[in-house]
């Protein structure tokens, strides 16, 4: 299964960037626009489908705007969140895993990095 | 049209039910015909087959026992049929709550005018998915055509703080329930309520009260030399009277200084007693103060988990019958040091937090009347209830072509006092509007919906009004239990931790452990749905499954086929799922809900002895280990399989409430002494976090992106917490993020395929389809040959689901028959 969403969920999927809200937003701030996205999604209507995040547009849903308003209500996960809203986008867009060639190979991968990585077959 | 909304709420409890109904502004308590705003929730069925519930079948109860029940609600989602002699027949559980349901909707009638259609009704927060499934099941039964679940905890609170006007600061419902226990905490800013955790305890309530009066009883009776045995079936009968007088007792109790228990005409090993004796208030307060003392355990467990200190509450709601009583609120308020909320009835809280709740849900109780069109159709979202002063409205035309007169092109909202007033808006290519509105606090606020077509002539709009009600709302209520897959391997796939918002909806790919041919009558993919928080399956509680049978499928499917698994919960907590196969094509959706499994004594006695064994060698070892925390735990394990052992015998004595208690006892026993097992791998996990930390440094510094190497840092630093606080159940949780973040890492390796590759083809001849793994294996050194680590990757992937996983883990992990 891939894990791959949830490596990048700190910027991707991050709340204010879900809403449209900067990072100063209040608590009633957090519950209109999460109301009315919710309300715009629910028409099915285009402006709402999809927002900014510094790795590009992303597609917004309902869930994802619930799971936000949730996350922005907590206030210890609010401050994680704001960290990761509030760095300066990128200014290229993230690059991809360094090619095999552009580097060293390193050291080579040994049998102990399976079970220390927590591997298992099943 | 009628101008005030109507909303009804009910709680559907163990001992009694309530229905409340609310118009937006004021909440009111629904009497029934004999006045009274409760209901019992007991059903007789006499020899005619006629049906009374409440309190004219309350009087039955110990007169005819045999056909007069209560205390069903706890056997709800299970297969007991509950028998009704005289007229010969059987009731499931929810059948029976279908009658209580079924007259308090006769009295919402009575007293209203209108027969509700919908309502939002109360479940205990620790219900498992059988259970809101029975109760959804009891509301159809009842004729209701659509009905939310809200959990208690939640009710109360949104009742309380509608009612009270000081909304600030963490606060807690108490909900002692009379036979589970119930916690919240929770916090209200800015109007909106918000569950912050919650609680509690299934076998806590106000019945171990009144058994702890019982066994008094029994105790006194002793002296006269009458011996008593709760577990005997020829003292059934002595025993429920005497549990009767027991619970008038601890009633007037909560008035009166003294009270007498008088049970007369007990018939004991064939001879007749009186029992008379007289508990004083002292001795109930001494005889409860066990299970208070079990109920603030809890509270303070909640309050830690969250970190709020002592004093860090504002008050305490206490809820439920057995709260009533006096020694409950001194010993909760004392020992919290926290002022319980005064003026609030602790009997019908709930219900009248289901019916505020059901304005938030926008569940008008009316049934939907077929109105002819009045206009043109727009479609509208909008809260029904909302803490915002300044909610938006969404509105959208359904269809936007027609006579040119006859199309809006601007719409504009006005509140009935006339003293608001949107402005005119243009629609949008979309034929949509967001406008925000003023609502006036604390009141219904009716809207008209008015349009202007592009000539400036106004267009009648349908719906031409929508209502909007202010006041306090409770954010998405939170899962009360994680819930996942059960994989082949034991572990849990977790869908939605506990704490999730909902509605919630989740996908994930897995993969089958085995082929099914086609048209194969017995070979079933079963996919097991469990509930709990633990790591290993076998620890979580079963509670749904989806069955993909060879019968059913269209094609062969190859093990290691792809399985697309969506869960979906709606507000209350119910579940639908859905797999698609993309291999074949082919949905599957129909979720065997599981019935909560049957209690047979014998077995259970069976789990006691086994259970009672591993306690013996745990305890050996904790104590070699000198491990305080494990001996202490290990204690409380002892007491529980004790109290497990009398509701065997209670069981035995024809009681299926305590074989089902007993079940539930063991499963969390089970959990407790997983936790113990755990204290006792620390040295094991500690070295493996250790190790991991060492290993993944290096991969994540060397491959990983930069935000994973910040994510790297923040989840290193949590490990050593957790390592530092010397706590399992997170260590292995940033473990497990750890790992990930490593494994990534890890991946981008060159050679790192390869060795995954190696690892996985040394194991080949175990694979479930052998020859398509040798293929699989060929495929993989060619791409090896040709340097090409793309196929590599798929190739190993692929070779990985159909390694097998270990027999035993399978059985532990319900039979799986995915990964």
């Amino acid at each position: 299964m891939s894990q791959k969403s949830d490596e990048f969920e700190p910027l991707g999927d991050n709340p204010f960037h879900v809403l449209g809200l900067r990072p100063d937003c209040t608590r009633v701030d957090v519950e209109r626009e999460g109301q009315k996205l919710l309300g715009m999604l629910g028409l099915k209507l285009k402006s709402a489908a999809t927002y900014m995040s510094p790795l590009g547009p992303r597609a917004r849903t309902e869930d994802k705007v619930r799971a936000a308003m949730a996350a922005l209500r907590d206030h210890e996960k609010r401050l994680g969140h704001e960290f990761w809203a509030s760095l300066p986008p990128p200014a290229t867009p993230p690059k991809p895993p360094p090619a095999p060639e552009t580097r060293g190979p390193g050291p080579a991968p040994l049998a102990e990095a399976f079970a220390a990585l927590g591997w298992r077959r099943s | 049209m009628t101008s005030a909304p109507l909303y009804v709420g009910i709680d559907l409890g163990t001992t009694n039910s309530t229905a409340a109904v609310f118009d937006g502004e004021k909440v009111a308590l629904v009497r029934n015909a004999q006045g009274s705003p409760i209901t019992p929730s007991v059903v007789r069925i006499d020899a005619r087959g006629n049906v009374s519930v409440g309190a004219r079948a309350r009087r039955f109860l110990d007169s005819d026992a045999d056909n007069t029940r209560s205390e069903f609600k706890r056997l709800m989602g299970t297969a007991q049929a509950i028998r009704f002699a005289a007229a010969g027949v059987e009731r499931r559980p929810e059948e029976l709550a279908a009658e209580v349901l079924r007259s308090l909707r006769a009295d919402v009638r009575d007293q209203i005018g209108v027969l509700p259609a919908r309502a939002v009704i109360s479940v205990p927060a620790l219900f498992e998915l059988p259970q809101t499934s029975a109760t959804s099941e009891a509301a159809r039964l009842a004729g209701f055509e659509r009905v939310e679940l809200l959990q208690e905890p939640i009710a109360s609170a949104l009742a309380a703080g509608w009612t009270v006007e000081d909304q600030g600061g963490a606060w807690l419902v108490y909900d002692l329930g009379g036979g589970t226990f119930d916690v919240s905490l929770l916090e209200t800013r800015d109007g909106l309520l918000r569950v912050v955790g919650h609680d509690g305890d299934n076998f806590l309530g106000g019945r171990d009260f009144d058994w702890a009066i019982v066994d008094w009883a029994i105790a006194q009776a002793a002296r006269d030399g009458v011996v008593i045995t709760r577990a005997d079936p020829a003292h059934a009968a002595a025993v429920r009277k005497i549990k009767l007088a027991a619970e008038e007792a601890k009633i007037e109790l909560s008035r009166a200084e003294s009270a007498s228990i008088t049970a007369p005409g007990l018939t004991v090993g064939g001879t007749d007693y009186d029992l008379d004796v007289t508990l004083d208030r002292e001795t109930l307060e001494r005889l409860c103060a066990p299970a208070i003392d079990r109920s603030i355990a809890v509270c303070r467990r909640l309050l830690q988990a969250h970190g709020v200190a002592e004093g860090g509450l504002t008050r305490v709601v206490l809820v439920g019958g057995p709260s009533v009583m006096p020694v409950v609120r001194r010993l909760v308020s004392e020992q919290l040091s926290v002022p319980p909320a005064e003026g609030l009835d602790p009997m019908t809280l709930v219900a009248q937090g289901a019916a505020i709740f059901a304005a938030t849900a926008g569940l008008e109780a009316r049934p939907a009347a077929i109105e002819p069109v009045r206009g043109a159709k727009v479609w509208l979202q909008y809260p029904a209830m909302s803490s915002d002063l300044t909610p938006h409205v969404v509105g959208r035309l359904v269809e936007r072509t027609g006579p040119v007169n006859s199309v809006p092109t601007e719409v504009q909202l006005g509140r009935s006092d006339g003293l608001w007033d949107s402005p005119w808006t243009p629609l949008d290519e979309e034929g949509a509007f967001v406008l925000p509105v003023s609502l006036v606090p604390r009141k219904p606020n009716v809207f008209r919906l008015a349009g202007k077509n592009i000539q400036g002539n106004a267009v009648a709009l349908d719906p031409p009004t929508l209502t909007i009600v202010q006041g306090l709302t409770i954010s998405d209520p939170p899962l009360s239990r994680t819930i996942g897959v059960a994989l082949a391997s034991n572990d849990v796939r977790v869908y939605f931790e506990r704490g999730a918002p909902l509605p919630a909806r989740r996908t994930f790919t897995l993969h089958t452990v085995d082929s099914v041919a086609r048209g194969a009558e017995k070979a079933v993919i079963k996919i097991p749905i469990v509930q709990g928080e633990y790591e290993q399956a076998h620890l979580c509680r079963l509670v749904g499954a989806l069955e993909i049978g060879g019968k059913e499928l269209k094609q062969t499917l190859a093990s290691g086929a792809e399985v697309e698994l969506t869960i979906e919960l709606d507000r209350g907590g119910r579940m639908s799922a859905r797999a698609l196969i993309p291999a074949i094509g082919q949905v599957f959706e129909s979720v065997a809900h599981l019935l909560v499994p049957e209690a047979d004594p014998e077995v259970l006695e069976s789990t006691v002895t086994a259970t009672r064994g591993r306690l013996g060698e745990l305890r050996t070892d904790a104590f070699r280990r000198q491990a305080r925390d494990s001996i202490e735990r290990l204690t409380q394990v002892e007491s529980a399989l004790d109290d497990v052992g009398r509701d065997i015998a209670a069981a035995r004595g024809g009681d299926a409430d305590a074989a089902q208690k007993a079940r539930r006892a063991l499963i969390e026993v089970d959990a407790l002494i997983e936790g113990v097992e755990l204290d006792r791998r620390w040295p094991e996990l500690d070295r493996e976090a250790r190790e991991a930390l060492i290993w993944t440094t290096g991969w994540v510094q060397d491959y990983g992106q930069p935000h994973e190497q910040t994510l790297y840092q923040e989840t290193a630093k949590a490990v050593e917490k957790a390592r530092q606080g010397r706590d399992p159940l997170e260590l292995q949780r940033q473990l497990r993020l750890l790992r990930r973040l490593g494994s990534s890492a890890y991946g981008r390796h060159p050679e790192a395929w390869k060795h995954r590759f190696e690892d996985a083809a040394a194991d080949v001849g175990n694979a479930t389809d052998v020859a398509r793994a040798q293929a699989l294996v060929k495929e993989g050194r060619e791409a090896l040959a040709k340097g090409d680590n793309e196929a590599l990757r798929r190739v190993t992937q692929k070779l990985w689901q159909l390694l097998p996983s270990a027999p035993e883990d399978r059985r532990k992990g319900h039979e799986s028959g995915v990964r």
